[in-house]
Protein backbone atom coordinates (compact mmCIF):
# COMPACT_ATOMS: atom_id res chain seq x y z
CA UNK A 1 0.00 0.00 0.00
CA UNK A 2 1.23 3.48 -0.88
CA UNK A 3 0.19 6.71 0.80
CA UNK A 4 1.04 10.31 -0.05
CA UNK A 5 0.61 12.99 2.60
CA UNK A 6 0.22 16.58 1.44
CA UNK A 7 1.51 18.91 4.14
CA UNK A 8 4.41 18.42 6.56
CA UNK A 9 2.73 19.85 9.64
CA UNK A 10 1.76 18.14 12.86
CA UNK A 11 -1.33 16.50 11.34
CA UNK A 12 0.33 15.13 8.22
CA UNK A 13 3.47 13.97 10.00
CA UNK A 14 1.45 12.28 12.72
CA UNK A 15 -0.53 10.33 10.13
CA UNK A 16 2.68 9.45 8.30
CA UNK A 17 4.34 8.34 11.53
CA UNK A 18 1.54 6.00 12.57
CA UNK A 19 1.16 4.60 9.05
CA UNK A 20 4.89 3.92 8.87
CA UNK A 21 4.72 2.13 12.22
CA UNK A 22 2.24 -0.23 10.58
CA UNK A 23 4.66 -0.82 7.74
CA UNK A 24 2.92 1.35 5.15
CA UNK A 25 4.98 3.03 2.42
CA UNK A 26 4.52 6.79 2.96
CA UNK A 27 5.79 9.95 1.30
CA UNK A 28 5.21 13.40 2.78
CA UNK A 29 5.21 16.47 0.54
CA UNK A 30 5.75 19.90 2.11
CA UNK A 31 5.50 22.87 -0.26
CA UNK A 32 7.94 25.03 1.73
CA UNK A 33 10.17 24.26 4.71
CA UNK A 34 8.86 22.24 7.65
CA UNK A 35 7.31 24.78 10.08
CA UNK A 36 6.19 27.13 7.30
CA UNK A 37 2.51 26.58 8.07
CA UNK A 38 0.49 26.87 11.25
CA UNK A 39 2.47 24.08 12.94
CA UNK A 40 5.50 26.34 12.95
CA UNK A 41 3.76 29.60 13.80
CA UNK A 42 1.46 28.85 16.72
CA UNK A 43 1.85 29.47 20.43
CA UNK A 44 1.77 25.83 21.54
CA UNK A 45 -1.19 25.93 23.93
CA UNK A 46 -2.40 22.47 24.93
CA UNK A 47 -5.84 21.89 26.37
CA UNK A 48 -8.91 19.68 26.31
CA UNK A 49 -11.30 22.56 27.14
CA UNK A 50 -13.53 22.06 24.11
CA UNK A 51 -17.25 22.35 23.49
CA UNK A 52 -17.98 18.93 22.07
CA UNK A 53 -17.41 15.41 23.28
CA UNK A 54 -15.59 14.20 20.13
CA UNK A 55 -13.16 17.14 20.34
CA UNK A 56 -12.50 16.43 24.01
CA UNK A 57 -11.73 12.79 23.17
CA UNK A 58 -9.36 13.81 20.39
CA UNK A 59 -7.59 16.29 22.68
CA UNK A 60 -7.24 13.82 25.55
CA UNK A 61 -5.72 11.24 23.24
CA UNK A 62 -3.38 13.85 21.74
CA UNK A 63 -2.06 14.74 25.19
CA UNK A 64 -1.30 11.06 25.83
CA UNK A 65 0.44 10.76 22.48
CA UNK A 66 2.84 13.62 23.20
CA UNK A 67 4.31 11.58 26.03
CA UNK A 68 4.66 8.35 24.09
CA UNK A 69 5.89 9.88 20.82
CA UNK A 70 8.58 12.04 22.34
CA UNK A 71 10.17 9.03 24.00
CA UNK A 72 9.73 6.84 20.90
CA UNK A 73 11.42 9.30 18.58
CA UNK A 74 13.98 10.50 21.12
CA UNK A 75 13.21 14.20 20.84
CA UNK A 76 12.39 16.59 23.66
CA UNK A 77 9.19 18.47 22.80
CA UNK A 78 9.77 20.93 25.67
CA UNK A 79 6.27 20.19 26.93
CA UNK A 80 5.15 21.64 30.26
CA UNK A 81 1.91 20.70 31.96
CA UNK A 82 1.57 23.73 34.16
CA UNK A 83 -2.08 24.31 33.42
CA UNK A 84 -4.24 26.00 30.81
CA UNK A 85 -6.32 28.87 32.19
CA UNK A 86 -9.18 30.55 30.37
CA UNK A 87 -10.18 33.86 31.90
CA UNK A 88 -13.25 35.99 31.19
CA UNK A 89 -14.65 39.38 32.05
CA UNK A 90 -18.23 39.93 33.21
CA UNK A 91 -19.63 39.89 29.67
CA UNK A 92 -18.37 36.36 28.99
CA UNK A 93 -18.74 34.99 32.50
CA UNK A 94 -21.86 32.92 31.83
CA UNK A 95 -20.38 31.56 28.60
CA UNK A 96 -17.32 30.30 30.45
CA UNK A 97 -19.43 28.85 33.26
CA UNK A 98 -21.58 26.92 30.78
CA UNK A 99 -18.48 25.62 29.07
CA UNK A 100 -17.05 24.39 32.37
CA UNK A 101 -20.30 22.63 33.28
CA UNK A 102 -20.36 20.91 29.89
CA UNK A 103 -16.76 19.82 30.14
CA UNK A 104 -17.18 18.49 33.67
CA UNK A 105 -20.20 16.45 32.55
CA UNK A 106 -17.91 14.98 29.89
CA UNK A 107 -15.28 13.86 32.31
CA UNK A 108 -12.86 16.77 32.00
CA UNK A 109 -11.20 17.71 35.23
CA UNK A 110 -11.72 21.44 34.70
CA UNK A 111 -12.60 23.83 37.50
CA UNK A 112 -14.22 27.23 37.76
CA UNK A 113 -11.98 29.56 39.75
CA UNK A 114 -11.90 33.05 41.23
CA UNK A 115 -9.30 35.54 39.93
CA UNK A 116 -7.46 35.17 43.23
CA UNK A 117 -6.69 31.54 42.35
CA UNK A 118 -5.05 32.61 39.08
CA UNK A 119 -2.88 34.99 41.07
CA UNK A 120 -1.63 32.04 43.09
CA UNK A 121 -0.57 30.39 39.83
CA UNK A 122 0.92 33.57 38.43
CA UNK A 123 1.46 36.36 40.98
CA UNK A 124 1.80 39.20 38.43
CA UNK A 125 -1.69 38.83 36.96
CA UNK A 126 -4.02 41.78 37.55
CA UNK A 127 -7.07 40.24 39.24
CA UNK A 128 -9.17 43.32 38.40
CA UNK A 129 -8.77 42.65 34.67
CA UNK A 130 -11.13 39.64 34.66
CA UNK A 131 -13.86 38.13 36.81
CA UNK A 132 -13.71 34.36 36.48
CA UNK A 133 -11.37 31.60 35.28
CA UNK A 134 -11.57 28.04 34.02
CA UNK A 135 -8.58 25.97 35.08
CA UNK A 136 -7.41 22.77 33.44
CA UNK A 137 -4.46 21.54 35.46
CA UNK A 138 -3.18 18.95 32.97
CA UNK A 139 -3.00 21.41 30.08
CA UNK A 140 0.01 23.52 29.30
CA UNK A 141 2.43 24.54 26.62
CA UNK A 142 4.46 22.65 24.06
CA UNK A 143 7.15 24.09 21.78
CA UNK A 144 5.71 23.30 18.33
CA UNK A 145 9.05 23.23 16.49
CA UNK A 146 10.57 20.17 18.17
CA UNK A 147 7.22 18.41 17.80
CA UNK A 148 7.52 18.78 14.02
CA UNK A 149 11.24 17.95 13.99
CA UNK A 150 10.70 14.95 16.24
CA UNK A 151 7.85 13.59 14.14
CA UNK A 152 9.88 14.14 10.96
CA UNK A 153 12.83 12.32 12.54
CA UNK A 154 10.58 9.46 13.67
CA UNK A 155 9.06 9.24 10.19
CA UNK A 156 12.42 9.20 8.43
CA UNK A 157 13.77 6.52 10.75
CA UNK A 158 10.78 4.38 9.78
CA UNK A 159 11.58 4.86 6.10
CA UNK A 160 9.18 7.69 5.27
CA UNK A 161 10.39 10.13 2.62
CA UNK A 162 9.75 13.64 3.91
CA UNK A 163 10.27 16.07 1.02
CA UNK A 164 10.51 19.75 1.92
CA UNK A 165 10.35 22.58 -0.63
CA UNK A 166 8.30 20.21 -2.77
CA UNK A 167 4.87 21.44 -3.87
CA UNK A 168 2.64 18.58 -4.96
CA UNK A 169 -0.45 18.34 -7.12
CA UNK A 170 -3.01 15.58 -6.90
CA UNK A 171 -4.73 14.20 -9.98
CA UNK A 172 -7.56 11.78 -10.37
CA UNK A 173 -7.09 9.55 -13.43
CA UNK A 174 -10.12 7.36 -13.66
CA UNK A 175 -10.17 5.75 -10.24
CA UNK A 176 -6.48 6.24 -9.71
CA UNK A 177 -4.87 8.87 -7.48
CA UNK A 178 -1.65 10.31 -8.84
CA UNK A 179 0.57 12.78 -7.00
CA UNK A 180 2.83 14.96 -9.12
CA UNK A 181 5.88 16.40 -7.44
CA UNK A 182 9.63 16.61 -8.03
CA UNK A 183 8.84 16.30 -11.74
CA UNK A 184 7.64 12.76 -11.12
CA UNK A 185 4.30 11.02 -10.88
CA UNK A 186 3.50 8.78 -7.94
CA UNK A 187 0.58 6.39 -8.15
CA UNK A 188 -0.84 5.97 -4.65
CA UNK A 189 -3.68 4.17 -2.93
CA UNK A 190 -4.40 7.04 -0.57
CA UNK A 191 -3.80 10.77 -0.47
CA UNK A 192 -4.04 12.51 2.90
CA UNK A 193 -4.85 16.19 2.54
CA UNK A 194 -3.16 17.74 5.58
CA UNK A 195 -2.35 21.05 3.93
CA UNK A 196 -3.83 23.33 6.57
CA UNK A 197 -4.77 26.69 5.09
CA UNK A 198 -3.96 25.30 1.65
CA UNK A 199 -6.29 22.29 2.00
CA UNK A 200 -9.09 23.77 -0.12
CA UNK A 201 -6.70 24.14 -3.03
CA UNK A 202 -5.56 20.51 -2.80
CA UNK A 203 -9.12 19.29 -2.41
CA UNK A 204 -10.28 21.11 -5.54
CA UNK A 205 -7.64 19.27 -7.58
CA UNK A 206 -9.68 16.07 -7.27
CA UNK A 207 -13.03 17.83 -7.50
CA UNK A 208 -13.94 17.68 -3.82
CA UNK A 209 -15.47 20.84 -2.35
CA UNK A 210 -14.09 21.30 1.14
CA UNK A 211 -15.16 24.83 2.07
CA UNK A 212 -12.81 25.34 5.02
CA UNK A 213 -12.44 28.93 6.18
CA UNK A 214 -8.97 30.44 6.46
CA UNK A 215 -8.01 32.53 9.46
CA UNK A 216 -5.01 34.74 9.98
CA UNK A 217 -3.62 35.15 13.49
CA UNK A 218 -0.72 37.20 14.83
CA UNK A 219 1.73 36.51 17.62
CA UNK A 220 4.71 38.32 19.10
CA UNK A 221 7.45 37.60 21.62
CA UNK A 222 9.24 39.73 24.17
CA UNK A 223 12.85 39.52 25.18
CA UNK A 224 13.63 36.61 27.52
CA UNK A 225 12.99 36.50 31.25
CA UNK A 226 13.77 33.87 33.82
CA UNK A 227 10.95 31.27 33.81
CA UNK A 228 8.12 32.70 35.86
CA UNK A 229 4.84 32.31 33.95
CA UNK A 230 3.80 28.70 34.48
CA UNK A 231 0.36 28.32 32.84
CA UNK A 232 -0.96 29.21 29.40
CA UNK A 233 -3.46 32.04 29.88
CA UNK A 234 -6.27 32.72 27.40
CA UNK A 235 -8.57 35.70 27.86
CA UNK A 236 -11.79 34.78 26.07
CA UNK A 237 -13.19 38.32 26.44
CA UNK A 238 -10.52 39.98 24.29
CA UNK A 239 -8.95 36.97 22.56
CA UNK A 240 -5.55 37.85 24.01
CA UNK A 241 -3.45 34.93 25.18
CA UNK A 242 0.08 34.45 26.47
CA UNK A 243 2.52 32.02 28.00
CA UNK A 244 6.25 31.79 28.50
CA UNK A 245 8.42 29.74 26.19
CA UNK A 246 11.25 27.56 27.44
CA UNK A 247 13.59 30.21 26.03
CA UNK A 248 12.04 32.68 28.45
CA UNK A 249 10.20 34.87 25.97
CA UNK A 250 6.63 35.90 26.74
CA UNK A 251 4.79 34.56 23.70
CA UNK A 252 1.42 36.14 23.11
CA UNK A 253 -1.18 36.84 20.50
CA UNK A 254 -4.78 37.66 19.72
CA UNK A 255 -7.33 35.22 18.29
CA UNK A 256 -7.36 35.44 14.50
CA UNK A 257 -10.03 36.49 12.07
CA UNK A 258 -11.17 35.17 8.73
CA UNK A 259 -9.19 36.18 5.66
CA UNK A 260 -9.50 35.58 1.96
CA UNK A 261 -5.83 36.05 1.09
CA UNK A 262 -3.13 33.59 2.05
CA UNK A 263 -0.81 36.31 3.32
CA UNK A 264 1.32 36.25 6.44
CA UNK A 265 2.21 39.91 6.80
CA UNK A 266 2.43 41.12 10.38
CA UNK A 267 0.72 44.37 11.42
CA UNK A 268 1.32 47.26 13.78
CA UNK A 269 -2.42 47.28 14.63
CA UNK A 270 -2.03 43.87 16.19
CA UNK A 271 0.97 44.94 18.17
CA UNK A 272 -0.72 48.01 19.70
CA UNK A 273 -3.93 46.10 20.54
CA UNK A 274 -1.93 43.32 22.13
CA UNK A 275 0.25 45.76 24.05
CA UNK A 276 -2.81 47.51 25.50
CA UNK A 277 -4.43 44.34 26.78
CA UNK A 278 -1.33 42.49 27.96
CA UNK A 279 -0.22 45.50 30.03
CA UNK A 280 -3.68 45.55 31.66
CA UNK A 281 -3.48 41.85 32.40
CA UNK A 282 0.15 41.93 33.54
CA UNK A 283 1.11 45.53 34.34
CA UNK A 284 4.66 44.55 35.22
CA UNK A 285 5.36 43.65 31.59
CA UNK A 286 5.13 47.34 30.59
CA UNK A 287 8.88 47.75 30.33
CA UNK A 288 9.47 44.54 28.39
CA UNK A 289 10.42 44.99 24.74
CA UNK A 290 8.82 43.18 21.82
CA UNK A 291 11.54 41.43 19.83
CA UNK A 292 9.66 40.00 16.91
CA UNK A 293 6.18 39.45 15.56
CA UNK A 294 4.73 37.25 12.85
CA UNK A 295 1.46 36.04 11.41
CA UNK A 296 0.19 32.59 10.52
CA UNK A 297 -2.70 30.97 8.69
CA UNK A 298 -4.93 28.14 9.78
CA UNK A 299 -8.09 26.59 8.41
CA UNK A 300 -11.37 25.96 10.18
CA UNK A 301 -13.70 23.24 8.94
CA UNK A 302 -16.98 24.32 7.40
CA UNK A 303 -18.95 23.33 10.50
CA UNK A 304 -16.42 24.81 12.90
CA UNK A 305 -14.85 21.42 13.59
CA UNK A 306 -12.00 19.53 11.88
CA UNK A 307 -12.64 17.51 8.72
CA UNK A 308 -11.18 14.02 9.04
CA UNK A 309 -11.94 11.00 6.91
CA UNK A 310 -12.42 9.63 3.41
CA UNK A 311 -14.27 11.71 0.84
CA UNK A 312 -16.51 10.66 -2.05
CA UNK A 313 -13.29 10.19 -4.02
CA UNK A 314 -12.06 6.77 -2.97
CA UNK A 315 -8.68 7.02 -1.25
CA UNK A 316 -8.75 10.80 -0.87
CA UNK A 317 -8.71 11.58 2.86
CA UNK A 318 -9.17 14.92 4.57
CA UNK A 319 -7.11 15.70 7.66
CA UNK A 320 -7.56 19.43 8.11
CA UNK A 321 -9.74 22.21 9.51
CA UNK A 322 -8.25 22.10 13.00
CA UNK A 323 -8.52 25.84 13.50
CA UNK A 324 -6.09 27.19 16.06
CA UNK A 325 -6.09 23.91 17.97
CA UNK A 326 -3.95 21.71 15.75
CA UNK A 327 -1.39 21.22 18.51
CA UNK A 328 -4.14 20.01 20.86
CA UNK A 329 -5.93 17.75 18.38
CA UNK A 330 -3.87 16.70 15.41
CA UNK A 331 -1.71 13.91 16.85
CA UNK A 332 -4.75 11.80 17.69
CA UNK A 333 -6.38 12.73 14.39
CA UNK A 334 -3.30 11.51 12.52
CA UNK A 335 -3.33 8.30 14.49
CA UNK A 336 -7.02 7.89 13.66
CA UNK A 337 -6.44 8.37 9.94
CA UNK A 338 -3.67 5.76 10.03
CA UNK A 339 -6.10 3.39 11.72
CA UNK A 340 -8.77 4.16 9.12
CA UNK A 341 -6.35 3.28 6.33
CA UNK A 342 -4.87 0.15 7.87
CA UNK A 343 -7.99 -1.23 9.59
CA UNK A 344 -10.81 0.33 7.60
CA UNK A 345 -12.34 2.06 10.61
CA UNK A 346 -11.49 4.47 13.42
CA UNK A 347 -14.08 5.49 15.98
CA UNK A 348 -12.21 8.52 17.33
CA UNK A 349 -12.32 10.33 13.96
CA UNK A 350 -15.77 9.06 12.91
CA UNK A 351 -17.62 12.22 14.12
CA UNK A 352 -15.44 14.39 11.86
CA UNK A 353 -15.97 12.58 8.56
CA UNK A 354 -16.37 14.90 5.55
CA UNK B 1 38.76 27.55 24.40
CA UNK B 2 40.58 29.63 21.80
CA UNK B 3 38.85 27.55 19.10
CA UNK B 4 35.44 28.53 20.37
CA UNK B 5 34.18 30.83 17.62
CA UNK B 6 30.98 32.49 18.74
CA UNK B 7 28.89 33.40 15.70
CA UNK B 8 25.63 34.34 17.42
CA UNK B 9 26.04 36.25 20.66
CA UNK B 10 22.36 36.50 21.58
CA UNK B 11 21.84 32.75 21.55
CA UNK B 12 25.44 31.91 22.45
CA UNK B 13 26.07 29.75 19.39
CA UNK B 14 29.46 28.67 18.13
CA UNK B 15 30.43 27.94 14.55
CA UNK B 16 30.76 24.30 15.54
CA UNK B 17 27.15 24.17 16.71
CA UNK B 18 25.93 25.66 13.44
CA UNK B 19 27.98 23.14 11.48
CA UNK B 20 26.60 20.33 13.63
CA UNK B 21 23.01 21.44 12.93
CA UNK B 22 23.70 21.55 9.18
CA UNK B 23 25.13 18.03 9.40
CA UNK B 24 21.96 16.87 11.18
CA UNK B 25 20.04 17.91 8.07
CA UNK B 26 18.88 21.41 8.99
CA UNK B 27 20.65 22.60 5.87
CA UNK B 28 18.38 25.31 4.55
CA UNK B 29 18.40 28.76 6.12
CA UNK B 30 14.82 28.67 7.46
CA UNK B 31 15.30 25.32 9.19
CA UNK B 32 18.79 26.17 10.44
CA UNK B 33 17.53 29.42 11.95
CA UNK B 34 14.74 27.69 13.83
CA UNK B 35 16.76 24.68 14.94
CA UNK B 36 19.63 26.72 16.35
CA UNK B 37 17.79 29.93 17.29
CA UNK B 38 20.29 31.98 15.32
CA UNK B 39 18.80 35.30 14.08
CA UNK B 40 15.88 35.04 16.53
CA UNK B 41 17.46 36.68 19.58
CA UNK B 42 17.60 40.35 20.61
CA UNK B 43 19.72 41.34 17.57
CA UNK B 44 17.21 39.68 15.21
CA UNK B 45 19.98 38.62 12.87
CA UNK B 46 21.76 41.93 12.57
CA UNK B 47 24.85 40.48 14.20
CA UNK B 48 24.77 36.88 13.07
CA UNK B 49 22.98 36.43 9.76
CA UNK B 50 26.12 37.04 7.69
CA UNK B 51 28.05 34.43 9.69
CA UNK B 52 25.22 31.93 9.32
CA UNK B 53 25.07 32.54 5.57
CA UNK B 54 28.83 32.14 5.27
CA UNK B 55 28.88 28.84 7.15
CA UNK B 56 25.86 27.51 5.29
CA UNK B 57 27.42 28.47 1.96
CA UNK B 58 30.75 26.83 2.86
CA UNK B 59 29.08 23.63 4.07
CA UNK B 60 26.53 23.19 1.29
CA UNK B 61 28.43 24.68 -1.61
CA UNK B 62 25.45 26.88 -2.43
CA UNK B 63 26.00 30.55 -3.19
CA UNK B 64 24.71 33.15 -0.75
CA UNK B 65 22.21 34.20 -3.45
CA UNK B 66 20.88 30.67 -3.71
CA UNK B 67 20.52 30.42 0.05
CA UNK B 68 18.61 33.69 0.29
CA UNK B 69 17.77 35.51 3.49
CA UNK B 70 15.14 34.92 6.16
CA UNK B 71 12.07 37.10 6.60
CA UNK B 72 12.94 40.25 8.52
CA UNK B 73 10.43 40.28 11.39
CA UNK B 74 9.22 43.56 12.81
CA UNK B 75 10.15 45.53 14.82
CA UNK B 76 13.64 46.32 13.50
CA UNK B 77 14.74 47.19 17.01
CA UNK B 78 13.02 45.99 20.20
CA UNK B 79 10.12 48.25 21.29
CA UNK B 80 8.86 48.30 24.90
CA UNK B 81 5.20 47.41 25.47
CA UNK B 82 4.41 50.69 27.25
CA UNK B 83 5.24 52.61 24.09
CA UNK B 84 3.08 50.35 21.96
CA UNK B 85 0.26 50.57 24.51
CA UNK B 86 0.38 54.38 24.75
CA UNK B 87 -2.61 56.39 23.62
CA UNK B 88 -2.24 59.54 21.58
CA UNK B 89 -1.24 62.36 23.91
CA UNK B 90 0.22 60.09 26.62
CA UNK B 91 3.39 61.45 28.09
CA UNK B 92 6.50 59.51 28.95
Amino acid sequence: MKVAVIGGGVAGLSAAYFLAKSGVNVKVFEQKYLLYGASGRNSGGLTVQFNSEPLIRLAKRTLELYDSIQSEVGFNFLLRRDGYVKIAGEGEESELKKEVEFQRRNGVNVELMEPEFVRELFPDINTFAFSVASYYADGGVVFPWPVVWGLAKGCRELGVEVYDYTPANVELKGNELVVKANGESYKVDYVINAAGAWSDEISKQVGVELGNKVYREEICVTESLKPYVDPYIMDISTGVYFSQSMRGEIVGGILGSETTTLETKASLDFLTSYAKRITELVPKLRGMAILRQWAGLYDVGRNGIPVIGETKVKGFIQLNGFGRHGMSLALAAGEGVAELITKGKSSIIEPFKP
Amino acid sequence: MKDRKVVCRCEDLTEEEIVHAIELGYDDLESLKRFTGATTGPCQGKGCLMHILRILSQKTGKSVDEIGVTTQRQPVNPVPLYILAAKKGDEE
